[in-house]
């Protein structure tokens, strides 16, 4: 699956009729290759509420669900967003900026980094930060 | 080859760690005694107001040096920029605007920048140059810029940089030229000039 594909979709929680908002966006771990955090919104006013990546039970077809409603409110891990982030080649040229990620909704696993420059493999991966998401040149 | 690029280019580069996060700015560049390679980078804070800082980079922390930002394991490898910036002074400072001569006494011009090699020699390859009008015959209006190589043996006296003669038979107009003039390799000067 893409997380653009996820972004948008219902939160749903078992022992809640309604949805509890809807997914803004994935965090993802890059050194470890796998999806850490879903961020989501209760509302328009409303915060952000962020999940860790077990608590999520299952993702599609046309919601996410999540074990139980449970979210600690102000524990914010540094996560940063993927999509339109730029890439940085450890060589320290730059290598466009994120498209889109596929990963594994079964696992978390990421698959592949779609940029503007072509498809990075998932283990070329270094890190994450504020700046940039770093790539071992290939 | 690694990316040749101009010492003054760095400058506002970021210094980015191989965790994705940007710590600093590169304000100028330090270079050592004789001006063969790049020891540190002296930094400024990130924001647009900010100034500089109180830490340096030296080159043992330095990753890479590339086209758009300079690369660092982390955090870590910053040091002191006074205890950096206390033997050697700043490009700026230093050598640019300082007198280019050949070893017979002629007048080559003045340096405007400063060739180096990107990757992880941080060699410095030769400079940018304004030309006197004994060295580039031309009118005055037009004075043209020219790269010379640094060539192996370069002596610093004060404020003026003592070329061997040998270096400057062949210049270059512009950054790609210098390239394939120097193009012998990496590393420390090698070969002679074609």
């Amino acid at each position: 699956m893409l997380f653009t594909e996820v972004r948008g979709l219902p939160v749903l929680a078992p022992t809640r009729a309604g949805p509890l908002g809807t997914v803004t966006s994935l965090a993802a771990d890059a050194a470890s290759g796998t999806v850490s955090h879903v961020r989501f919104r209760g509302g328009r006013l409303r915060g952000e509420t962020v999940l860790p990546w077990d608590a999520v039970r299952s993702i599609g077809p046309g919601a996410l669900r999540v074990e139980s409603a449970y979210a600690v409110p102000g524990a914010d891990p540094p996560c940063h967003d993927l999509l339109d982030r730029r890439v940085l080649t450890d060589a320290g040229t730059e290598h466009g900026t994120v498209l889109d990620v596929a990963f594994d909704t079964e696992t978390g696993r990421l698959l592949a980094v779609l940029t503007t420059r072509g498809e990075v493999p998932v283990d070329r991966l270094l890190g994450l930060g504020d700046h940039a998401l770093v790539v071992r040149a290939g | 080859m690694n990316e040749l690029m101009a010492a003054r280019s760095i400058s506002t580069r970021p210094v980015v760690t191989l965790g994705g996060d940007a710590v600093a700015h590169v304000k100028d560049t330090v270079c050592d005694s004789d001006t063969s390679r790049i020891t540190g980078f002296t930094l400024s804070g990130r924001g647009l107001l900010s100034g500089p800082l109180k830490e340096g980079l030296p080159w043992s922390a330095v990753w890479a040096l590339g086209h758009d930002a300079v690369m660092i394991r982390d955090r870590r490898g910053l040091v002191s920029a006074a205890a950096m910036t206390a033997q050697q002074q700043t490009l700026r400072a230093r050598v640019l605007g300082a007198r280019v001569l050949t070893e017979a006494g002629d007048e080559v011009g003045t340096v405007l920048d400063v060739v180096v090699e990107g990757g992880t020699g941080g060699w410095v390859v030769g400079f940018r140059v304004a030309a006197s009008r004994r060295f580039v015959p031309g009118r005055t209006r037009h004075r043209r810029r020219v790269y010379v190589p640094r060539g192996e043996s370069l002596t610093v006296a004060g404020r003026s940089l003592v070329l061997p003669g040998a270096a400057l038979r062949h210049v270059a107009d512009d950054l790609p030229g210098f390239t394939a003039l120097v193009g012998g390799g990496p590393g420390p000067w090698k070969g002679s000039l074609p």
